[in-house]
């Protein structure tokens, strides 16, 4: 259906793709897979009309094309469904399924259109949803639900789908598979941008890799393991993903004694170690969040007491967590983790001013100094430290992001979602500095909705349902399926 | 080691010409030009003229930058606080002598700062609050002044207004030396940085802890202290003050501010752009007052270059995107 040959993009010195070939056919997902920078939105973004290409050539079905805009691209049967989703909250569900279609006629009764849009919404699984109800009131999952059915309505016959389950957790990731599923089988090539592994297999038919801006043909995936997978996208041999587990740990720093906040149905205690990191597992919604606002300062803890090293600790803001060495990262980078328009080191120094100025003025020594500490201990690059945050990728935005804290030396650190949207090798990286830095006595806390991630990274796993702590378990004694099952549907837990 | 292999695309294009660079072109070019076809207008005493006129509104401009890059937008309020600390200052002086009355002019607009900082911290939109404050302030320079003409009687106002050491007008002394003091202030200073990262991103300032309040504040009272030395500098100069003074310029201020490409959303740009678009807009006034333009068409020039560069730096940002 589709082969696009010696394509071509170079942004000024710097080559992005070179001579990059991608071949898709009918009703098949293939799986677009390389680490953040290696080209590949580069390349969907070429596909789809919106980066123009130096070189090389497109055919769709046989026939030559050229692809100057995104009307080309969508003339040509292309529909692309980016990172961020093109929702108009406003509108109602029908509508949003219909957007930008010019078929759909200017004046249709809303009761017409939700009779149209209904095959398409129990396509994708949506057969619950009320097509006249507003688009605001869906969940991120079902969002991206509605745009699959877009496509579906569009009949595209090339499909491009970048990172579609990057926000959502693990119970709504299985219904745009499923949707995902629904496309292929419609004859549609699927063009399939992920870093979740478990998806590639789940999903793909042949996976294409790209890395530094070059294509290597494709490979069956029945063919591939995740392990020989990473390192054909890494170009070498992975040493183990996930660092060892802790071999010492010290006496109790944080202590949770029936505590409740808003998120939580039911009250929480818990006890973490110095030099342990804790998982609390659960998908959005679970209240596992929750733990770590209260802690932070950020969610007022309604009925319940929390200790930090012995004393008893009641943060009113985010200063005050800090100021007590505790230190907190939210899942949203963009919105509150990092400064787009700064630099690397401003960024590295925000939370620690009072650390790099003398007499209230900014000391460039001092700073120097306190973000070269930082970037040794986190793995950034000094590369990077005269670029602007916002223009590095999402790995180095992430180890940005938690990095600044080391400058407050934290005795704890709560994150949530410590590698959304982080592509394989950075993931391993952040991993080992958490796990290195808990070696030196850091209590980490994490919430996570990567089952993998639980399982590798932490000490010991608390698990969230609805509100509700599940368990806590020890990571040595649990397994994939015992977690899942504690988070997706504890009540079948033994 | 690192295993990242990060290309990415942007990264060698980012690195492109800053904004400042721009507009020292831009003053350049418009000072070669009108170097040629005016003969009269590249004299030493021309200079002069120009430094001075771009003096006081550059004043308040550096002080309105302070409000930009801590991501406030600007302020409306500007020209009517400038009314109301002339009426202060004359009043003051008269009463109380000159030492007296400039201290007291002083702690007004310092109050008027926190207080319009302040209530942004509760309305959120400094917009709406500024445009509400302006009415008050305009408001309480008519009481205060009685709607009539505040007279002041002072040697040592007279010499600051219209002295000059060196050749150079003391409000073109104050101008540099608050242009230098600003740019190192948000450069190095602590509170600066506060600023700067406060307007950069709001949210992420507060999940690092800074008092992203106190920013605001801050910027509202550097910019009240911008209003009242100009406020000082014209009492002094003409002896005189009432309740319409600076009325209509509350638009060259922002203009300043834009021209000298600081970016809007905050959190970028420095002081001393605000300074070269005070000093661009005051030779292309000069420019067109020596070529005889009417009022309507110089307003119209100077309204049409702010679209322009407004646009210019919105299109070069696209592009580094």
């Amino acid at each position: 259906m589709l082969r696009m040959t010696n394509i071509s993009k170079r942004y000024g010195a710097t080559e992005v793709l070179r001579e990059v070939a991608l071949e898709v056919r009918s009703g098949e997902v293939m799986a677009l897979m390389g680490e953040n920078g290696a080209g590949k939105s580069t390349l969907v973004k070429i596909l789809a009309g919106i980066e123009p290409a130096d070189a090389g050539t497109i055919e769709i079905a046989g026939e030559p094309v050229t692809i100057r805009s995104p009307r080309h691209s969508q003339a040509a049967g292309v529909a692309y469904v980016a990172q961020e989703l093109s929702i108009v909250e406003s509108l109602s569900v029908a509508e949003n399924v219909f957007l930008g279609d010019t078929d759909a006629g200017l004046f249709r009764s809303p009761r017409s259109l939700s009779t149209k849009a209904r095959p398409f919404l129990l396509k994708v699984g949506l057969e619950q949803v009320d097509p006249l109800e507003l688009a605001e009131n869906l969940s991120v999952a079902e969002r991206q639900l509605v745009e699959i059915a877009r496509l579906l309505s569009r009949k595209a016959r090339i499909a491009i789908l970048d990172e579609p389950t990057a926000a959502l957790s693990d119970a709504e990731i299985l219904r745009v598979k499923g949707a995902v599923r629904t496309l292929a089988d419609n004859g549609c090539a699927v063009i399939y941008v992920t870093h979740r592994m478990a998806e590639v297999f789940e999903l793909s038919t042949r996976v294409t890799v790209l890395r530094n801006g070059r294509s290597f043909p494709s490979i069956e995936t029945a063919s591939l393991t995740v392990d020989t997978l990473i390192e054909h996208m890494l170009g070498r041999k992975l040493e183990q993903m996930f660092p060892a587990r802790a071999t010492r740990m010290g006496e109790s720093v944080v202590e949770l004694d029936q505590c409740i906040g808003h998120g939580l149905l039911a009250p929480i205690s818990l006890s973490v170690r110095r030099g342990e990191i804790l998982a609390l597992a659960g998908q959005v919604g679970s209240g596992a969040n929750a733990v770590l606002r209260m802690l932070a300062g950020v969610l007022p803890v309604a009925s319940g007491t929390m200790k930090l090293r012995g004393a008893a600790f009641a943060p009113h803001s985010i200063a005050d967590s800090i100021a007590a060495k505790v230190a907190y990262c939210s899942d949203d980078r963009k919105r509150d983790g990092i400064f787009a328009v700064r630099s690397v080191p401003e960024n590295l120094s925000a939370p620690a001013l009072d650390r790099v100025s003398r007499l209230q003025m900014i000391s460039p020594v001092m700073e120097s100094r306190h973000t070269r500490g930082i970037a040794e201990l986190f793995g950034i690059d000094l590369a990077y430290l005269t670029r602007l945050a916002g223009n590095l990728s999402g790995g180095n935005q992430q180890k940005v992001a938690l990095g600044k804290w080391l400058g407050i030396e934290p005795d704890v650190l709560l994150v949530e979602e410590p590698t959304r949207g982080v592509d394989v090798g950075a993931r391993a990286e952040i991993y080992r500095h958490l796990r290195s830095l808990a070696e030196r006595g850091l209590t980490v806390i994490f919430a996570s909705s990567d089952t993998q991630e639980v399982l590798g990274l932490a000490d010991q796993i608390a698990t969230f349902y609805h509100g509700r702590m599940v368990r806590v378990v020890s990571a040595e004694s649990s397994t994939p399926e015992s977690i899942v099952r504690d988070v997706i549907h504890p009540t079948l837990a033994a | 080691m690192s295993i990242m292999t990060d290309v990415s695309p942007s990264a060698a294009r980012r690195r492109s010409v800053p904004r400042f660079v721009w507009v020292i072109a831009a003053i350049v070019a418009l000072y070669l030009v009108a170097g040629v076809i005016t003969p009269s207008f590249a004299t030493f005493d021309n200079m002069l003229v120009i430094v001075r006129a771009a003096s006081i509104t550059g004043i308040v401009a550096i002080g309105m930058s302070y409000v930009t890059i801590s991501g406030n937008l600007f302020a409306l309020s500007a020209a009517a606080l400038g009314a109301f600390l002339a009426v202060i200052f004359a009043l003051a002086v008269g009463h109380l002598g000159f030492a007296a009355g400039l201290a007291a002019t002083l702690l007004v607009a310092i109050l008027a700062g926190m207080a319009q900082g302040l209530s942004i911290s509760v309305v959120g939109n400094p917009i709406i609050t500024t445009l509400a404050f302006s009415t008050v302030f305009r408001g309480l320079a008519a009481l205060f002044s009685g709607n009539s003409i505040v007279r002041i009687d002072s040697d040592i106002a007279l010499a600051l207004g219209t002295g000059r050491p060196l050749g150079v007008p003391t409000q073109s002394w104050a101008f540099i030396a608050l242009a230098l003091v600003s740019w190192a202030l948000i450069r190095r200073a602590r509170l600066g940085r506060l600023l700067v990262l406060s307007g950069a991103n709001p949210q992420t300032a507060i999940a690092s802890g800074l008092n992203v309040r106190l920013a605001t504040v801050v910027a509202f009272v550097a910019l009240s202290v911008g209003v009242a030395i100009m406020a000082v500098f014209t009492v002094s100069q003409f002896s005189q003050a009432k309740a319409d003074l600076f009325a209509g310029y509350d638009f060259d201020y922002i203009a300043a501010v834009l021209v000298g490409g600081i970016a809007l959303r905050g959190g970028q740009g420095s002081p001393l752009q605000a300074a070269l678009g005070a000093i661009l807009i005051a030779l292309l006034q000069n420019f067109m007052l020596l070529n005889g333009f009417t009022a309507g068409l110089r307003m119209t020039v100077v309204g049409g270059l702010v679209l322009l560069a407004t646009g210019a730096f919105h299109l070069l940002q696209r592009r580094l995107r």
